[in-house]
């Protein structure tokens, strides 16, 4: 079985995603985990390792939880740093960053009040489907629409607002 | 789970996933899949900037000579994944190293809230940093004190004071 680089690259951001998730996005050893889950697996893959496309991802997700675990032991076995000494330089926050965040605010700045109070009964409040329809009066169906919409409305002027800010990037 | 049956589902599954609300099995099969699922990993990344967009508003940074005040803008419950990612997004932005975080409208904190103004303390003591906190609840200045975190975390109920304590 073999990959050409762009699926390896995929694989490449969805783990670092999957670390992040799991360490914090601050933790300064994402990418060195995610360089040795990728080692693991394509030396898996040349041993002939994996036979079934099929379960790449969970045999992909299972080497980086492994890779994981090993970090943590070793953070457990190291000696606690001397808080007086800064374990790690100042990271300044990368433009990029600041710059997602206001493209996500101008996105959000430009819908309108029903659809911000649909995503956030969702998704911030953890309403069911249900207890929504109750109190906005809408149907099943209705708040289905409402919701995909309210999202991908969300998607196409976060997108726009990126391409604004980061040509090159999107 | 067939993931690609029901958006409704999914984007519950989404939710819940980055709200840590999944177990070990459900996180695990929903990794798995999506590691190989384009679709998918665009939705999770789409529902995050979203949620997270939401949360941030929740949260106003302000400066007070060299301090950065970050403060909730409604009353909030420290106890939501969604929340303190909000509130540890505003302060890792930071370049700055002095953050105080105001407390006075958080009505509840469990231990996750907790583990989040420590893992905030670390970061800010990684980068040579100082975080302390203004106005908790009495409610919230208890659990401090039973879980010793007070001993850690200076507190103060004057937001001049705190300031200056800074750089005092």
């Amino acid at each position: 079985m073999e990959f050409d680089p762009q699926t390896l690259e995929g694989y490449r951001l969805k783990l670092r995603y999957k670390a992040c998730y799991h360490l914090g996005s601050f933790c300064p050893d994402v990418d060195d985990i995610v360089q040795e889950t990728l080692a693991r697996f394509v030396s898996a893959l040349r041993d002939k390792k994996v036979h079934n496309p099929e379960s790449i991802g969970a045999f992909l997700s299972g080497i980086c939880n492994n890779v994981i675990h090993e970090y943590w032991r070793r953070l457990w076995r190291e000696a606690p740093p001397d808080p007086a000494l800064p374990e790690h330089p100042a990271v300044p926050p990368a433009s990029e960053a600041v710059e997602l965040r206001q493209a996500v605010a101008a996105a959000l700045a430009q819908m309108s009040e029903r659809d911000c109070e649909l995503l956030r009964a969702f998704f911030l409040e953890e309403q069911d489907k249900d207890e929504i329809c109750r109190r906005t009066g809408l149907s099943d169906s209705q708040f289905r629409v409402a919701l995909f919409r309210a999202k991908e409305r969300f998607r196409k002027i976060y997108r726009q607002e990126m391409k604004h800010k980061s040509p090159g990037l999107h | 789970m067939e993931y690609h049956e029901d958006p409704l589902l999914r984007e519950e599954l989404i939710r819940n996933y980055l709200l840590k609300r999944l177990d070990e099995s459900a996180t695990k099969a929903f990794e798995s899949h999506y590691l190989i699922c384009d679709e998918c990993f665009e939705e999770l990344r789409a529902s995050e900037l979203l949620m997270g967009g939401l949360s941030w508003s929740k949260v106003d940074r302000r400066r007070l000579e060299d301090v950065v005040v970050i403060a909730f803008s409604s009353p909030v419950q420290l106890t939501r994944q969604s929340e303190m990612t909000g509130l540890l997004r505003g302060m890792l932005e930071q370049k700055d190293t002095k953050v105080l975080i105001d407390l006075s409208r958080v009505s509840r904190i469990d231990s996750a809230g907790l583990g989040m103004l420590i893992n905030c303390y670390s970061h800010a003591v990684r980068n040579s940093g100082m975080l302390k906190l203004l106005n908790p609840s009495m409610e919230v200045q208890r659990l401090l004190r039973i879980t010793h975190i007070d001993s850690v975390l200076e507190t103060y109920y004057d937001e001049r004071q705190a300031v200056a304590s800074f750089n005092s």
